[in-house]
C-alpha cells in the first residue's frame, strides 16, 4: 500500500483502517489416524452478507489444510502464500513438504508481518509424517502450538468449550481419559458444533465444508446451515 | 421512611425515570468504564394498509451484540384492541414505552367511552419519545382501525412520525422495502396484503444479520384482529446427530452435606381457630 | 537499521529471503506506514488493554532460581487473549538446544520466534567456535536483537537458563532491552505471587526435591490467585549434564492436595 492511498484514506476517513472481522467460524479435530476440518461459508461485514458461500479453508498439499478466520482478504493472502511456499519446496527438494514442517513455517510467515499483521486466526490440520492427525493453531503473529482440537472465529466462544468438553472430555468425572474418538464421532461432533452455533451467533450460517482427511485421501462434504 | 429522607436519596423525582446515576456513569465512561448492554431488536418490522385494514409483520429475533438472546420474541405489541405496534430498537424500551401509551389510552377510552384513534396513540408516543431526546431508543411502526379507517404511521426515536401506505423500520428495513416498493399496490386483497408482509420479513430475515427467525404478523381490521404469531416458520433447528446424555456421576463431588427434614407430627399442628 | 543486514552477513541461510523469497528485510513492514510502532501499537493489543481486533496471546507466571544442585525452571501453562483463555496448554520452556532454556512471558510469538531465531545463533557460534555459547553470551545476542526493535511494540519477557564453563547462569532479558544476571527471578503477571513463595522459602543450600518443590508452590500460588495463570505446571532441572525435564502437573489436582495438607 503507497504513501499516498493511506494519506488518501486519512483525510477520507479520519484514520485509516486497514482490518475489517468478516465474520464465519472454522474448526479441525484430530483424531489417530484422521482429521476433521470443517468452516462455515457466510462472509459478512456488519449488518450484511457479502457472500453465502465463501470457502475458508484452502487446500495445501494432500494431506494438509487451512482453515482461517477474521479478515478474510488476509486470509486469503496467507493461505496463497504458504501454498506458494509449499510449492517451492517441492520444487526445491522433489517431495511433498509434511505437516509439521508447513506448521513452522506458517509461524515464520506469520511473524515476518509481526508490525503490520494478518488479522487471520489460522488452523493448519491434516495428517503429520507418521500419518497421524495433527492440527496446529496460531495467534495473529505467529504463535503456534499443537493441540487436539481448535476452533476460531465469531463461534468460538460457543463451540471451543462445547469441544473442550466432548472431545477433551474435560470437566468429566468417571469416564476413559484415553478413549479415542472415532472418525465418525468427530464427524458428528462437528455438524453439531455449527448447527447449535448457527442457532445463537449472527456470524456463523449459510453452508459448512467438513473436510475428512485420512490415509485415503482428502473427502469434502458441503451442507446446508440456516440463511437467517 | 421520611418523605424528605427519600427526596434526598433519590432526589426529586417521584415516579418515571431517576437520573440519580447520569452524572457518575458519564464519568465512569469518561474514564474507560464500560457500560452494560441492553438487549437490541436488530429488527425488520413492517406495516401496509390495504382494502379493508393494516397488516403489520415483524421478525422474532432479538440480540445481544452478535449473540442471538432470543430466538422467538414477539415484537408486534398490543396498544388498545383496535390498535397494535411494532417495536425496533432497545428491547425495554419499546416494550415499556407501548405500554405506557397502551395504559394512559385504556384510561382514555374509559373517560370518553370511545374507541382511541391511531392518532392519538401516535401523538402519545412521539410526544413521549421527543421529551427524552432520542435516549428511550425505540422506532415504532404504528396501526390500527378506528372511526376514520385504516392508519399507518412510522414514529422515529426522536419523536418523528410519517404516515404512509406502506412502511418498514429497524435494521432489515432496507431489504423489507425493496420488497415493498416492487409489489406494493393499493387496495390488495387480504390474502395479497399478508403474503407481501411475509416476504418482506422474510427478505430482512435472510438478507439482514439482525433479524432472523419466524414471522409473525397481525391483520387489523374493522370489527377484527387476527393476531398470527409464527405466521411463517422459515428457520427450523435441524436435529442434533449425536446425544448429550451425561452419565450419572459424571459430575465431580467436592464435598456432600446430608440433612434431614425434621417430621412433623399430627399433633404438632397448629390449631386453626 | 534491520536485521535484514545481520542475517545475510551470517553464515549460510538467510531465513528470510533464502527459505521464503520474499524481502530482504526479514519484516515486511515498510508498507504499513512511516512508524511501524505507531501502528502497531495503535491496532495490535498485546496486553489485554484495548479494543484492537488483534489481541495477542499473553499472561504468565515464570521463575527461575539457582541452587546449590544446580537451576530449576518452573511454568505455568495459560495463554490469555482478551477475557478468554486461549489455551491452557502452552509449552512456556523453549528448548533452545541441550545446555540452553528459555522462558516465555509477554507476546508468545514474540518470545519464540526470538528465542528460535536465538537457537539458530547458539549453533552457528558452535560450529564458528567450536565450543558451547556461554549463557552470558546467549543472553546478550537475545537482548541486541530485541532491543534493535524497541519501541516498536515487541513484548518479551524472558529468563535464560544454562549451564557453562562457569557454571549454572541465570539471566534476565526483556524486550525493553533490560539484562540482569540474577540467582532467582519471576516473570509475568503472576510473579508478585510466586515471589511471596519462593522469598519466604528460598535457600541457596536447598536439596533438589525442596527446591522443586518451593518451584511447584510458587507456581501453584500464583496460578490460584492470578486469573491470567493457570493450567499445568511445566519444571525443568538444569545440571552440568544440561538440563532435565521434570513433568507437567495439573493445577486443579494441586488443588486438592495442598487443601488436604493445610487440613
Amino acid at each position: 500500500m503507497s504513501t499516498e492511498i493511506q494519506n488518501a484514506a486519512k483525510s477520507h476517513a479520519g484514520r485509516w483502517e486497514p482490518y475489517v472481522d468478516n465474520g464465519g467460524t472454522s474448526l479441525a479435530i484430530a483424531g489417530p489416524d484422521f482429521c476433521i476440518i470443517a468452516s462455515d461459508t457466510r462472509q459478512s461485514e456488519g449488518y450484511s452478507i457479502n457472500t453465502r458461500y465463501d470457502s475458508k479453508v484452502h487446500q495445501i498439499t494432500d494431506k494438509v489444510l487451512f482453515a482461517t478466520s477474521g479478515y478474510s482478504a488476509d486470509g486469503k493472502k496467507l493461505a496463497e502464500n504458504i501454498k506458494i511456499q509449499a510449492e517451492k519446496y517441492l520444487d526445491k527438494n522433489d517431495k511433498i513438504i509434511q505437516a509439521p514442517s508447513i506448521a513452522q513455517m506458517t509461524s515464520i510467515i506469520m511473524y515476518q508481518k509481526r508490525f503490520f499483521p494478518y488479522y487471520v486466526f489460522p488452523i493448519l490440520a491434516g495428517l503429520d509424517g507418521e500419518g497421524k492427525g495433527c492440527v496446529f493453531s496460531y495467534d495473529p503473529v505467529g504463535n503456534m502450538e499443537r493441540v487436539g482440537f481448535q476452533v476460531y472465529g465469531s463461534a468460538s466462544a460457543l463451540i471451543q468449550p462445547f469441544l473442550d468438553n466432548q472431545v477433551g472430555l474435560k470437566h468429566q468425572e468417571n469416564v476413559d481419559k484415553n478413549r479415542t474418538l472415532s472418525k465418525q464421532e468427530a464427524f458428528d461432533l462437528a455438524i453439531d458444533s455449527f448447527t447449535s452455533a448457527t442457532e445463537r451467533d449472527i456470524y456463523t450460517g449459510d453452508y459448512l465444508e467438513i473436510y475428512t482427511v485420512d490415509s485415503t485421501g482428502i473427502h469434502k462434504e458441503v451442507r446446508t446451515l440456516k440463511f437467517d | 421512611m421520611d418523605k424528605n429522607i427519600l427526596k434526598e436519596i433519590v432526589g426529586e423525582h417521584e415516579g418515571g425515570f431517576s437520573f440519580a446515576n447520569a452524572k457518575r456513569n458519564e464519568y465512569l465512561t469518561q474514564n474507560g468504564g464500560v457500560m452494560p448492554n441492553a438487549t437490541k431488536t436488530g429488527t425488520t418490522i413492517v406495516g401496509l394498509i390495504y382494502k379493508d385494514g393494516v397488516v403489520l409483520g415483524a421478525d422474532t429475533r432479538a440480540t445481544a451484540g452478535t449473540i442471538v438472546a432470543d430466538k422467538n420474541c414477539a415484537k408486534i405489541h398490543y396498544i388498545t384492541p383496535n390498535i397494535y405496534c411494532c417495536g425496533a430498537g432497545t428491547a425495554a424500551d419499546t416494550e415499556f414505552t407501548t405500554n405506557i401509551v397502551s395504559s394512559q389510552l385504556a384510561l382514555h377510552s374509559m373517560n370518553s367511552g370511545r374507541q382511541a384513534h391511531v392518532s392519538t396513540a401516535m401523538t402519545l408516543l412521539k410526544q413521549y419519545l421527543f421529551r427524552y431526546q432520542g435516549h428511550v431508543s425505540a422506532a415504532l411502526v404504528l396501526g390500527g382501525v378506528d372511526i376514520n379507517g385504516p392508519h399507518l404511521y412510522t414514529v422515529y426515536p426522536h419523536g418523528s412520525t410519517d404516515k404512509l401506505p406502506f412502511v418498514t423500520m429497524g435494521s432489515g428495513s432496507l431489504a423489507a422495502m425493496a420488497i415493498f416498493e416492487s409489489r406494493f399496490k393499493p387496495n390488495m386483497e387480504r390474502d395479497e396484503a399478508v403474503e407481501l408482509v411475509k416476504d418482506a420479513i422474510e427478505s430482512g430475515i435472510f438478507n439482514d444479520l439482525g433479524s432472523g427467525s419466524n414471522v409473525d404478523v397481525c391483520v387489523i381490521t374493522k370489527d377484527k384482529v387476527d393476531y398470527l404469531r409464527n405466521y411463517a416458520k422459515p428457520n427450523e433447528r435441524v436435529p442434533k446427530l449425536k446425544s448429550y446424555k451425561f452419565a450419572r456421576g459424571t459430575t465431580a463431588i467436592i464435598s456432600e452435606t446430608v440433612r434431614k427434614f425434621n417430621s412433623v407430627k399430627d399433633e404438632d399442628a397448629m390449631e386453626v381457630v | 537499521m534491520s536485521f535484514g543486514k545481520v542475517f545475510k552477513s551470517s553464515v549460510g541461510v538467510k531465513p528470510s529471503s533464502h527459505l521464503y523469497g520474499l524481502d530482504d528485510d526479514i519484516f515486511d513492514d515498510r508498507s504499513v506506514s512511516e512508524q511501524p510502532a505507531e501502528f502497531s501499537n495503535s491496532h495490535i493489543d498485546v496486553k489485554s488493554q484495548k479494543d484492537s481486533l488483534i489481541k495477542l496471546a499473553h499472561g504468565t507466571t515464570t521463575l527461575a532460581f539457582k541452587f546449590k544442585n544446580g537451576i530449576i525452571v518452573a511454568t505455568d501453562s495459560r495463554a490469555t487473549s482478551g477475557n478468554i483463555i486461549a489455551s491452557q496448554t502452552v509449552k512456556k520452556v523453549i528448548e533452545i538446544n541441550p545446555y540452553l532454556l528459555g522462558t516465555m512471558a509477554g507476546g508468545a510469538a514474540d518470545c519464540s520466534y526470538w528465542e528460535r531465531e536465538l537457537g539458530r545463533r547458539c549453533r552457528l557460534y558452535e560450529l564458528a567456535n567450536k565450543e558451547r555459547i556461554s549463557v552470558a553470551a546467549a543472553s546478550k545476542l537475545l537482548s541486541n536483537m530485541v532491543y534493535s526493535y524497541k519501541g516498536m511494540g515487541l513484548s518479551m519477557g524472558t529468563m535464560i537458563c544454562g549451564w557453562d564453563k562457569k557454571g549454572p547462569g541465570l539471566f534476565y532479558v526483556d524486550s525493553e532491552g533490560q539484562r540482569l544476571r540474577g540467582d532467582l527471578f519471576s516473570v509475568g503477571s503472576g510473579s508478585t505471587f510466586a515471589y511471596g513463595i519462593l522469598d519466604t522459602g528460598y535457600k541457596y543450600d536447598l536439596e533438589t526435591a525442596d527446591a522443586i518443590e518451593l518451584a511447584r508452590r510458587a507456581i501453584y500460588h500464583a496460578t490460584h490467585r492470578d486469573a491470567y495463570s493457570g493450567g499445568y505446571i511445566r519444571m525443568y532441572h538444569i545440571k552440568e549434564e544440561g538440563w532435565e525435564f521434570i513433568g507437567l502437573e495439573d493445577v486443579g489436582e494441586l488443588y486438592y492436595k495442598y487443601a488436604e495438607e493445610s487440613k
